[in-house]
Order: C-alpha cells, then sequence, then structure tokens
C-alpha cells in the first residue's frame, strides 16, 4: 500500500489556518457542514492514512457495515466519535427483528414475503395502504427498502453469527408489536445475542463487545475519539475520503472505495429536532453523540432528506432528559402494576401498558382549543407494594432498587402531600414545561382517578384504556408481585395507604429515523435520484422507509444489519479511485 | 499530532497493540490536571460519574477508584464476567492502565468496551482518577 502522508512535513498555511478554526469549539460544529470539492480538494490532495473503506461511526450500523466489508477483501478503518464503540446500540437490548431468518426456517415456523410486506406498509403507511396495490400502497422507493430488509437480515445476520461476531439465541416466542395483524410470522423473527442475560435486557454490551471483538481479530482499525466533520470530494464529485478531527487536531483519511455513513440520528441536536421532528420532544436516549451530523456534512451534497418528521420513539424520564443524563435508557417496560400515569389534573389518559414506541405518541397530541400539549408531561403515580415488587435497574424503569439513581422519584406520606411536592418539582422546571403546574382540583381528581382503577383492577378489566388486553401489553410489564388467581396481570389496587412515589414521563426519541435518502444497496442518491459516487449510509443517519411504524422488538438492528451486508457488497463493486 | 499519527500508522500496518504500550506512565504536572479531567470527562461521562456522592451511570462513580477493591462499588449491578475476571484485585495504576489499553483482554466478559492504544491519552485519564480522593 502506498501511503501520503504528512506527519513528516510541516502543516502548509491553508492547514494550519483549518486547525487553528476548527479546535475553537462551537466552530467546528459550523464547519462539520462544509464539503470539500474541487479546487479546494485538489489543493489539499495528501492523506495521513489510506484504506478501501472508511466506515464513519462504530455502532448497531458501522460495526456489521466494517466487518461484512472486511469479509470481501477490504482494507476499513472505523472512525468513532466516542471515546467508546456501540453508540446507541450500547444502551440498546439489542433485541433484533430478523424476517424468516434461518431459526425460522429451521424451526419451520413459516414467513412469507408478501405477507411480510403486507404488514410492514400497513403499519408504516396507514393511510395508504391497500392489500390489493402491488405495492401495498408503499411508494417504489419505501417498498423496495422493505423488501431488501425480507431478503437481505437474514443473510447478514447469519454471515455474523457464523463468524463468531454475533452469535444469536433464537427467542421465538417474543410477538411482533401488532401480532395480532398477521397471520404468519406473528412470533419467531425476534433474535438476541447469545451470552445476554435471560432478561434480554444487556444486549448491546454484548453485541458491542463480541463484534468489535471480531473487528479486531479480522484487522479492522478502529479508532475512537475521531468526529468526522467532512466528506472529501475529487474533481468528478466522487467522494475519496474524509476528514476527522480528533484530540490533536484533524486528520484526512483516503477512502479507495467508498465511505460508509453510520453516524446516528439527529437525537441529541436541538436545532434539528425543533426544525424537523413532528414532535416536540425533551431528548431520548440515543448515545449522546447522536447530533445529526450527517444531516450537516451532506447538506451541500444535494441529497434528499427523507422520513425527517419521525422518531424511533419511547418514553423517558422528563428530569433525565431536562438534566441531558447520558445514561438515560426509555421506558421500554413501564413498571408495576399498582401503578397509574395521570395528567396534570390527576387523571388517567392513557393504556400506561402500550408498548413504548406506541405510548410515546401519548404526550404528543395536541388541545386545539386551549393551544397546548395537555399531556407532554405525564406523572406516573405508584404505591409501596409496586415499589417494593417491581422496582430495577433494567430496560429504564421509572421504579428503581436502592442504591440505583433516584433524583427523579418524587415522594409523599399522603395523596395530598404528593400531589403538593408533585406541584413544587413541576415549579422547578418553569422554564421548561411551559410553567405547567397541577390543577386545583388535582387531589380529588387523583383520588377519583385511584378509586376507579382499583375497580378494573380487581375485575381485571380496564373499561377506560384497556390495559393489559394485548399481548405485548404482557410483553412489557415487567416484575410484578405474583397474586394468584388474578386475570390481569398489568393491573392491581393502588393502596390507600403511603406512601406513594411519583416521577414525571415524557415522549422520547431512541433515536431519529430520517435522513439522506438511500437505495436498497446503502448508496446515497443525489436529486436525481442517482448515487453520489463512494457515498453510502446506513442505520439511523439516513432515510428509514418505516415512516411512523416500529414493527417489532428489534425492528431497528435486524433491519439495519441487512442494510450493513447490502451495502458492504455493493461498495465491494466499486472501482478504486485514484 | 506527529506521534499520534506514527503510532496510527503502525496500529494500520498491524503492529501488535503490544508493542505500542509504555511500560512506564509519562508524567504530568499538577497543571496537567484541568486537561486531564476536560480530556476524562468529556471521553467517560457517559457512562461515568466523578464527583463523591454521585449516583452511579451506565458505569460505576469513579470517587476514589484508586485504591479501592475492583468491580465492588456499593450499589452498582456488575456483569458476573467483570465480577469473575476482577475479583480480588485492588485497581492502582498499573491494572488501570492495562484496564484502559483494553478492557477485554483483562475481563474477555466486560461489560465496558474500551481500548486506548495511546499511553499519553491513558496517562490523562489515570492523572485525573487518581486526583479523585
Amino acid at each position: 500500500m502506498v501511503q501520503k502522508t504528512k506527519s513528516d512535513k510541516t502543516p502548509n498555511a491553508s492547514r494550519r489556518d483549518f486547525l487553528k478554526v476548527a479546535g475553537a469549539g462551537g466552530a467546528a460544529a459550523t464547519f462539520g457542514a462544509i464539503t470539500l470539492s474541487g479546487k479546494e480538494a485538489a489543493a489539499a490532495e495528501t492523506f495521513d492514512a489510506e484504506y478501501d473503506v472508511v466506515v464513519c461511526g462504530g455502532g448497531g450500523a458501522g460495526l456489521p457495515a466494517a466487518l461484512f466489508s472486511r469479509w470481501l477483501g477490504n482494507k476499513v478503518m472505523v472512525l468513532e466519535k466516542a471515546a467508546t464503540l456501540g453508540g446507541t446500540s450500547f444502551k440498546a437490548a439489542y433485541w433484533y427483528w430478523v424476517p424468516n431468518n434461518a431459526a425460522m426456517v429451521k424451526a419451520g415456523i413459516p414467513d412469507d414475503k408478501q405477507h411480510f410486506l403486507r404488514y410492514v406498509a400497513r403499519l408504516s403507511q396507514p393511510q395508504y395502504y391497500d392489500a390489493s396495490h402491488p405495492r401495498y400502497g408503499l411508494s417504489e422507493w419505501e417498498y423496495s427498502m422493505c423488501e431488501a430488509i425480507y431478503d437481505s437480515s437474514a443473510v447478514g445476520v447469519e454471515l455474523l453469527a457464523e463468524k463468531g461476531a454475533l452469535p444469536y439465541r433464537h427467542v421465538a416466542p417474543v410477538p411482533d408489536y401488532f401480532a395480532e395483524m398477521e397471520t404468519i410470522g406473528a412470533t419467531g423473527r425476534v433474535l438476541f445475542p447469545k451470552d445476554g442475560a435471560a432478561s434480554m435486557s444487556d444486549g448491546g454490551q454484548v453485541a458491542t463487545r463480541t463484534l468489535s471483538t471480531a473487528c479486531r481479530r479480522d484487522g479492522v482499525t478502529i479508532r475512537t475519539g475521531h468526529r468526522v466533520q467532512r466528506v472529501i470530494r475529487n474533481e468528478k464529485g466522487e467522494v475519496i475520503g474524509v476528514e476527522a478531527q480528533n484530540d490533536d487536531g484533524v486528520i484526512r483519511v483516503k477512502a479507495r472505495k467508498a465511505v460508509i455513513f453510520a453516524t446516528g440520528g439527529f437525537t441529541h441536536d436541538v436545532e434539528l429536532r425543533r426544525n424537523f421532528l413532528s414532535i416536540p420532544a425533551y431528548g431520548g436516549c440515543a448515545a449522546m453523540t447522536n447530533e445529526g451530523d450527517f444531516v450537516r456534512i451532506s447538506s451541500t451534497l444535494g441529497v434528499q432528506l427523507r422520513n425527517m418528521n419521525y422518531a424511533w420513539m419511547c418514553p423517558i424520564s422528563f428530569e433525565k432528559a431536562i438534566a441531558k443524563d447520558p445514561s438515560m435508557i426509555g421506558c421500554f417496560s413501564v413498571a408495576g402494576d399498582s401503578m397509574i400515569f395521570v395528567d396534570k389534573r390527576g387523571k388517567r389518559v392513557v393504556n400506561e401498558k402500550l408498548h413504548y414506541n406506541e405510548l410515546a405518541q401519548k404526550f404528543f397530541e395536541w388541545d386545539g382549543a386551549n393551544a397546548q400539549f395537555p399531556y407532554l408531561i405525564l406523572t406516573s403515580i405508584w404505591d409501596q407494594r409496586a415499589q417494593d415488587n417491581s422496582a430495577s435497574h433494567e430496560y429504564g424503569r421509572l421504579i428503581v432498587p436502592p442504591g440505583i439513581d433516584d433524583r427523579h422519584v418524587i415522594k409523599g406520606a399522603t395523596i395530598e402531600e404528593l400531589a403538593a411536592n408533585i406541584d413544587a418539582r413541576l415549579q422547578k422546571y418553569a422554564g421548561q414545561n411551559g410553567g405547567m403546574r397541577i390543577s386545583a382540583d388535582y387531589v380529588d381528581n387523583l383520588k377519583a382517578s385511584i378509586a376507579r382503577f382499583n375497580e378494573f383492577a380487581k375485575t381485571g378489566k380496564d373499561l377506560d384504556f384497556h390495559r393489559g388486553e394485548r399481548g405485548v401489553d404482557l410483553l412489557f410489564n415487567g416484575n410484578v408481585k405474583d397474586e394468584p388467581g388474578r386475570k390481569n396481570p398489568t393491573m392491581w389496587p393502588i393502596s390507600d395507604k403511603g406512601p406513594y412515589y411519583a416521577a414525571f414521563v415524557t415522549g422520547g426519541t431512541l433515536d431519529t429515523k430520517g435522513g439522506p435518502k438511500t437505495n436498497p444497496e446503502g448508496q446515497v442518491l443525489d436529486l436525481a435520484d442517482k448515487p453520489i459516487p463512494g457515498l453510502y449510509g446506513v442505520g439511523n443517519c439516513v432515510a428509514s422507509a418505516s415512516g411512523r411504524a416500529y414493527w417489532a422488538g428489534g425492528g431497528t438492528l435486524g433491519p439495519i444489519i441487512g442494510f450493513a451486508y447490502r451495502a458492504a457488497n455493493q461498495v465491494n463493486k466499486e472501482p478504486v479511485r485514484g | 499530532m506527529r506521534k499520534f499519527i506514527a503510532a496510527w500508522k503502525a496500529a494500520a500496518h498491524g503492529a501488535a497493540v503490544g508493542t505500542l504500550l509504555a511500560t512506564s506512565m509519562p508524567s504530568f504536572a499538577a497543571d496537567d490536571l484541568d486537561a486531564a479531567k476536560v480530556y476524562t470527562v468529556r471521553n467517560c461521562s457517559q457512562c461515568h460519574t466523578f464527583e463523591q456522592g454521585e449516583k452511579h451511570g451506565q458505569g460505576p462513580n469513579l470517587f476514589g477508584l484508586i485504591g479501592r477493591e475492583a468491580a465492588a462499588a456499593p450499589g452498582f449491578v456488575y456483569s458476573d464476567g467483570i465480577k469473575e475476571a476482577l475479583k480480588g484485585k485492588i485497581w492502582d495504576r498499573d491494572l488501570l492502565d492495562a484496564w484502559l489499553t483494553d478492557t477485554i483482554a483483562v475481563a474477555p466478559k466486560a461489560q465496558m468496551v474500551y481500548f486506548q492504544d495511546d499511553p499519553k491519552a491513558r496517562a490523562k485519564l489515570i492523572r485525573y482518577l487518581e486526583s479523585l480522593k
């Protein structure tokens, strides 16, 4: 390999000027939107290193993309912005949803492609869905992307498993989130990292370990602490490398075949969130480094941004989101049976056990008459019994055991005291919650809400919100006290004696799901729908064809592995660029 | 920068990570502590907290780490893999340096996946963590 490097030369004036600017804190972000091309690129033609494939981001999309590329014989470098690998996927439970996976085939569980496509079409674009339409109402692009998921996720997943990079276990009984809509394939699509815990909460840690170990074993070069901030193009407009900032300055890496972006969404960029998302989310549990880098970097390349309005959603702790707690995990499993959510009037408004992506929508319901989001912050309320039996450090639960950070928990010996403490806590956040307070009749309403809920709990029938009626409600019920003979394990009467506990909940994002549009091979498309040579994108940094849907547990990671596999294979066909 | 690139190129050429290890730790002056703190907080605060009495994050609070028993912070839930590998060990500079070089080499089933082959970067981390007492 021939490397042209600058390491033995004095940096030229323009380089030095750039270093100075890039090092000036906030200026670096501004620079992220700039892409060198043409004359500029020619003037700065030297590189610090040269690889066939440069993968930007070492998370759930980047690590598989790097491995697939490496196994095709390419020299691969991963540039990760954070100090550690895994990105958002490290924090994830890491279920991965893989239609017609090998374990299903082996077990004789059928998963027909057309059936799969109807299911995802129905959920992704319900307003256009038409079972008799050749693409079930999806656009050509959406349909081709969904086909790719069916065709390639299982192939990529098997290769990762065979190579020891991501051994899995088949969790056959886990249902899809709308299993009742399906006649086949309703269960069997969920896989989980083999060495993960029985509770299936820690898959991200296991997967990050096994994937990164395989990368190092097989000769993928990994650099953490490197924030890619520019794409470098040649005179023809082909992407031939990147510039990345590290603690010492800026390095330039040549990519002879392609650059694959896998840098995550824009959960933690307030500006992008406010201007693109359809919802006023306070934040989310994506890795803190997910700041929309690819949206900014690609902004001068003539890309088409798609699906920017939607996100993979989950309820989150309002207070943790405001505190920008990097350890925050979304409430994937709302804990407790003697527990309810109430609004600022003290009234129940939702099935608390609705699965996370759909529960999260409730917070953003608009009250037109009063011009407000009345449910933007709900309050989870539980009793000592739920505290004793449903506390857990997993799945972002709000009911946590002793020793775990519980600053988000509000306590009160009586309902009256709890209400006063809730109101006091709300006032602490007056600048962030629109001056929200509890209503004058809150205590009476809350007592009535508890009394009504308690009646439902006794009969096992939630006549207001149908809590616990769907299989998926039970899937995420979490730990509850064993109560022999009860019909509905999601409910139990809330005690008429304190102490009581409360926590603020709002809707948040696991991460966003919009970005530049790619084709099913991961090639980033220009305004004419033509691939930009040498530029690829996989994962939450590019547009998902899922619309608003969250098809099933692992509906993020399974498809991402499929797209990483397809991108790596397409990259391998790229010519080597000088 | 130059030194970094040299190390990086060596790694790119497939040199074993081990050959890059410094056997002796570069020493930092007291006024380097600020830089060490900035670097450590920026790189590690996704998972760790540093002040006395702060709550654990995804990883344990690191106040008083040096000299304490490994994998034994009260209230933090460690995986079996990490407890087995670090059982009975005490955090000192050498163990910390080995840990930061490659957590998986020290504890093959560690939750924390971190590897830093730049001794200068490790020294910064250790400098700050040592000061937390």
